[in-house]
């Protein structure tokens, strides 16, 4: 999707905090629990942005670029490519800034960006010859990614393999049904959003979610 | 029931190990760099980004590689296909039939057009109809025969073309351009590999004559290995199977290859230049 069509998607995706709640448990879970501690952007930042006034770009930056290169990072597994798609990714807000909606929040805006960014990237030819090269077992990027640890080194040996895993597991899954499950389990969007940023109906969705949970769960099985 | 209640402990177990995942760190040179570039705009400092951001095709090197591959897949081909054929000679009252189409001898600019690569010209009467590829080869034609036209040599690749005689005899004789090129030349029951040459192909009802009056030529049956005919012999290859036979050329043969030779030796030298 072009960066125009997303504030399309921030239209269809219900209200600023996400529409639906995306599950019973407590959202501790996904886009909150990875920003940056800033708030929410107010309406007159959000106007700034669409001014493209510095600012307000760095303080939408700040507000969500740990959540934007934790999607992008979840869903291609490698560093160096997410830091590229992340980097293409604030440019095409940067283009398309003055289409954001202020009334919403930008987030699933620019989840959708990034969304359609990493789709570009498994559809390119280059990414298809590097995934049949490079086995996720010899990935060199991936240890490099992972999140800070404790001062506990065999506790942070443990959670890095666990960690390690759990990405292994979630690259392994079909790309419609990894957007799937991380954007609802990890990112913490609801259905719906996810409808409006992957282009498919809700009950389509939630059919992908229930999908990829189920792969994720043998495949976490298989792993261990 | 809703989303928990289906869920099996397995789904749940992995629900919360993906819940549990940290936030991956972004470099923090990369982070602080792209919010510069980010306040700033593509256009003020994000070189960079803008670089990197944009589709590869986008990028004008990509963009002039695209061009220029487009441009050398079309002219390549057009540059490399050699001089089409020209008819040399060819008058009187007979009719060559081109693709089914027949022509009198006497209209030369429209048997001129018909002479196309792959074309089945059949010569049934008249005089002989002698047509060329400048530099690289003069075919003569006589009446009675059945062939389809060989492609001119390419000047760089595609460079073995391959003609049919059918029935009856044709003499070729090649100039300089075609040196490095192969003209194979397919009989009902020989096959005939011409690399630099004048002979002439003579299909009869007993089989095929090849008569060599200068160079080499590599002569076989049909799907079998050939072997070389030295200047001033000839090979017969038998249409009943019987092993080919070799002998002097003909002594017709000699004669009127030696003056189809000398004929069109200086216009192929001409054209050459």
């Amino acid at each position: 999707m072009a960066p125009g069509a997303a504030p399309e998607v921030a239209a269809r995706s219900g209200t600023a905090s996400g529409g639906e709640a995306p599950s019973p448990e407590p959202p501790g879970a996904g886009p909150h629990r990875h920003g940056s501690g800033q708030g929410p952007l107010s309406r007159a930042d959000r106007e700034a942005v669409r001014k493209r006034d510095p600012e307000a770009l760095g303080a939408l930056f700040e507000c969500y670029f740990d959540r934007v290169y934790a999607l992008i990072f979840r869903l291609l597994g490698e560093r160096t490519l997410a830091e590229d798609v992340t980097q293409e990714v604030f440019l095409k807000v940067y283009r398309a800034a003055h289409r954001m909606d202020p009334e919403r929040d930008p987030g699933p805006w620019l989840m959708a960006i990034a969304h359609n960014a990493c789709r570009d990237v498994w559809r390119s030819n280059a990414h298809r010859v590097r995934r049949r090269a490079v086995s996720i077992d010899e990935h060199p990027h991936l240890g490099g990614g992972l999140s800070a640890g404790t001062n506990d080194p065999e506790r942070d040996a443990l959670a890095g393999e666990r960690e390690r895993l759990i990405q292994e597991a979630i690259l392994r899954l079909p790309e419609p049904l990894r957007v799937a499950i991380v954007l609802h389990d990890y990112q913490g969007l609801g259905h719906e959003e996810i409808a409006a940023i992957t282009g498919v109906r809700h009950a389509a969705a939630r059919k992908r979610y229930s999908r990829a949970l189920a792969a994720l769960a043998l495949l976490l099985g298989k792993l261990r | 029931m809703t989303e928990r209640e289906s869920m099996t402990g397995p789904e749940a177990r992995a629900r919360e190990a993906l819940r549990a995942l940290g936030a991956p760190r972004a470099d923090e040179d990369f982070r602080a760099r792209l919010k510069r570039e980010f306040m700033a705009g593509p256009a003020a400092g994000g070189r960079v980004a803008a670089e990197s951001g944009r589709r590869w095709w986008h990028r004008p090197a990509w963009q002039g590689a695209v061009a220029g591959a487009c441009v050398l897949t079309i002219a390549v081909p057009v540059l490399n296909r050699g001089p089409r054929w020209q008819l040399v000679s060819g008058a009187g009252d007979g009719i060559a039939v081109i693709d089914r189409r027949p022509i009198p001898l006497g209209h030369r600019e429209d048997l001129g057009r018909a002479l196309a690569p792959g074309a089945r010209l059949t010569l049934d009467s008249g005089s002989p109809l002698e047509i060329e590829s400048p530099g690289h080869l003069v075919i003569q034609v006589t009446p009675g025969t059945e062939l389809s036209l060989p492609g001119p040599p390419g000047r760089w690749f595609g460079r073995e073309v391959r003609a049919t005689v059918g029935t009856g005899e044709v003499r070729i004789t090649t100039g300089p351009r075609f040196a490095g090129a192969r003209l194979r030349v397919d009989t009902p029951e020989a096959g005939v590999l011409v690399s630099g040459t004048t002979l002439a192909v003579i299909c009869e009802p007993g089989g095929t004559c090849v008569c060599v009056y200068e160079g080499s030529v590599r002569v076989g049956e049909k799907g079998r290995p050939m072997s070389r005919v030295e200047r001033g012999r000839r090979r017969f290859v038998f249409v009943d199977g019987r092993p080919p036979e070799d002998d002097s050329i003909r002594a017709n043969e000699g004669v009127e290859l030696a003056r189809f030779r000398d004929q069109h030796r200086a216009r192929l030298e001409r054209a050459a230049e």
